[in-house]
């Protein structure tokens, strides 16, 4: 592995298993909701992957921190004390990892506990992996909710009173507090307004400036992921159909879904009427 | 806006303490039965009398009435009632008892009465309501043995609500544990605990307890049997209770922030106590709630049918056996009076029960 890449993924799948329900339930088959994906990530870098809803994105990021246990595969992690394949190590070894790499989730309504403060919930990492320096969390968690454009009031408030952009901006600050190298956004923007998505994707970026983050980026609005990302992945039922470059996939689409989704956009010009081609003339393979 | 916080800023206790407010009923219940939950802890000092003391100059006889005029139109501030004349119907040989005027009992508050035993750790006298040396007092009337309703009511209490209490914590460790299990676990272990529920909802209760009860030896003392009443109840009980905390823990551990706190590496127990418990201990406070009258009505149908608890144990059950017959609803309907109390504290819990349930639900309306 090359010290370049902070994330190589080599054939990782996820399966399901199919249970006959019962009294004494069997197995009759399997699911593959992600099907043999394998690429890497440079550090430093944002990758998109997109794929409409149930292509297997939310399933594969879950996969890569275990919080679905994989099936087969590798993923390499280039940590702090050298590379790692997270497959291979149980949950405890784990745990000094994850805090190098965290995830910003979809839903800033259910990602958060509703019955803990912002503070808490801010410095709930830094209570699990320092607990020592605790005298020193409260600083951190005010320094980090600055970073991430909240006042220092918001500390005794619960997320309820919170907007959905505000919450997202918690859940960021909660994702960052322990100053990871992998930051994984499961559609962090695709559950707020329009105007707020740009906020926090500015927010995003700027905090990947200069922190040195490294972003997974699952989206499956494209137009955010041609602005935001450098390399893309296109998922399609689990598997990856096409990769490269942002701006590659977007001028020239080689997998005829890619070509389906491209056309699905809607144009700014309201004259021009949106016409998605047509599933069925397609080769999805 | 000074005085009154931020809806925002207020944590989910507060809340549903202002939610719970707002529900007149509830609260009432709760103010009704943390009044009667007193009474049955000082029951010797709230009841007149010993439960098994006997008065011989009134059998059957029906409640006092209380007086604050004398015979002859004057006013005394101190209320009083009066003794009983007893005539035996020459026809029916009914006891019918009339107020004897001549006879004046005044009541006397926190003044001395019968000797007691506090909770077995000393010896009073005083007494909430009490007459003078010689006189009596029955505000409920008195039974087949010419002890006193009221007192064996107080009395009564005692047994009838904490077994209630007992019983539900009882319940609530072993669903919540066994349901937790499931929940969390999963797998073979929720289908082997889901299937031995199953088996236990479908037997029929009552016939069931009465089968348990009267295994109970009849030599053991009167503590024996009512903890084994308990274990009895709770037997049955806990099962809808793990059924609850099984759903809930199963639903709650594919909540985001559930995962959320996993990625940050919290461990097991951690996720328990700190996500998992807080998010449903509402929820479990409420069922618990709504599962006390269960547990007393079982233990007064029981103790009604004969095989619950048994005399000289003072429950309300065993008091309403004597209401057995159609006679007593006749003749001596004062009886019943322990019926009355049984109904008063189911409903209380249960409107108790429904308040706490509205007040915990986040989703339950945000106007205050």
């Amino acid at each position: 592995m090359t010290t370049r890449n902070l994330l190589e993924v080599t054939n990782l799948s996820v399966k399901f298993p199919l249970l006959k329900r019962g009294l004494l339930s069997k197995q009759v088959g399997e699911f593959t909701a992600v099907d043999q994906v394998s690429f890497e990530v440079q550090r430093g870098s944002v990758l998109g992957i997109v794929g409409e809803s149930g292509s297997g994105k939310t399933t594969l990021v879950r996969a890569i921190l275990r919080a679905i246990e994989p099936s087969s595969g590798s993923v390499l992690f280039q940590g702090n004390d050298g590379a790692v394949d997270l497959c291979q190590l149980t949950h405890k070894q784990l745990m000094p990892l994850r805090t190098q790499m965290q995830m910003i989730f979809q839903d800033p309504f259910a990602s958060l506990n509703p019955r803990m403060k912002v503070a808490d919930i801010i410095a709930e990492p830094l209570v699990i992996h320092h607990p020592e320096q605790h005298l020193q969390h409260r600083q951190q968690v005010i320094k980090m909710l600055e970073r991430v454009g909240l006042e220092a009031d918001s500390l005794h408030r619960f997320p309820h009173a919170f907007s959905g952009g505000q919450r997202q901006r918690i859940g960021i600050a909660r994702a960052l507090i322990l100053n990871p190298s992998l930051v994984i956004c499961d559609e962090a923007v695709s559950a707020l307004d329009v105007s707020v998505q740009a906020q926090v994707l500015n927010l995003l970026a700027d905090l990947q400036e200069e922190m040195n983050l490294t972003y997974i980026f699952v989206a499956h609005d494209l137009n955010v992921v041609h602005h935001f990302c450098e390399r893309a992945l296109v998922m399609y039922r689990g598997a990856v159909v096409e990769s490269g470059p942002v701006d590659q996939i977007f001028t020239s689409p080689q997998h005829d879904y890619t070509k389906l989704l491209l056309s699905a956009i809607p144009s700014l010009d309201p004259d021009i009427k949106l016409a998605p081609l047509d599933r069925n003339s397609l080769d999805l393979g | 806006m000074s005085d009154h916080p931020l809806y925002e800023d207020l944590s989910t206790r507060r809340l549903t303490w202002l939610r719970f407010k707002r529900h007149k009923l509830a609260l009432m219940s709760g103010g009704f039965l943390i009044f009667i939950y007193l009474i049955a802890i000082f029951c010797e000092f709230f009841a007149p009398y010993e439960p098994n003391w006997r008065n011989p100059k009134a059998i059957f006889a029906p409640p006092q009435e209380f007086h604050f005029f004398e015979a002859n139109g004057n006013f005394q501030f101190r209320p009083f009632v009066y003794g009983y004349t007893l005539r035996i119907n020459p026809e029916t040989w009914v006891r019918e008892y009339t107020e004897d005027t001549s006879q004046k009992h005044p009541i006397y508050f926190f003044s001395k009465g019968q000797k007691y035993q506090f909770w077995n750790l000393f010896t009073a006298r005083h007494h909430f309501i009490t007459t003078a040396k010689g006189q009596y007092l029955h505000i409920f009337g008195t039974d087949k043995l010419g002890r006193d309703i009221f007192s064996r009511i107080v009395y009564g209490a005692r047994i009838s609500l904490s077994l209630g209490l007992i019983g539900v914590v009882l319940t609530l460790v072993l669903g919540v544990l066994i349901g937790g299990l499931a929940g969390y676990l999963g797998g073979r272990t929720d289908n082997l605990i889901q299937r031995l529920i199953e088996v236990l909802q479908s037997i029929p209760t009552l016939p069931l307890w009465m089968a348990l009860s009267a295994a109970v030896p009849v030599h053991w003392s009167p503590l024996g049997v009512y903890f084994s009443i308990i274990v009895i109840l709770s037997f049955i009980q806990w099962t809808g209770l793990a059924r609850v905390v099984r759903g809930r823990f199963l639903a709650l551990r594919e909540e985001d922030f559930v995962i959320a706190a996993r990625l940050l590496g919290a461990s097991q127990l951690r996720i328990i106590t700190r996500h998992l418990l807080p998010s449903f201990m509402s929820h479990i406070i409420t069922t618990a709630t709504l599962a006390i009258p269960g547990m007393i009505l079982a233990e007064t149908a029981l103790s009604f049918l004969g095989v619950g608890l048994r005399a000289p144990v003072v429950s309300w059950g065993v008091l309403l056996q004597q209401a057995q017959n159609f006679q007593v609803i006749v003749l001596t309907p004062w009886l019943l009076i322990p019926g009355i109390f049984v109904i008063l504290v189911v409903i209380a819990f249960n409107l108790l029960g429904d308040g706490l349930r509205d007040a915990a639900d986040p989703y339950g309306g945000h106007q205050l």
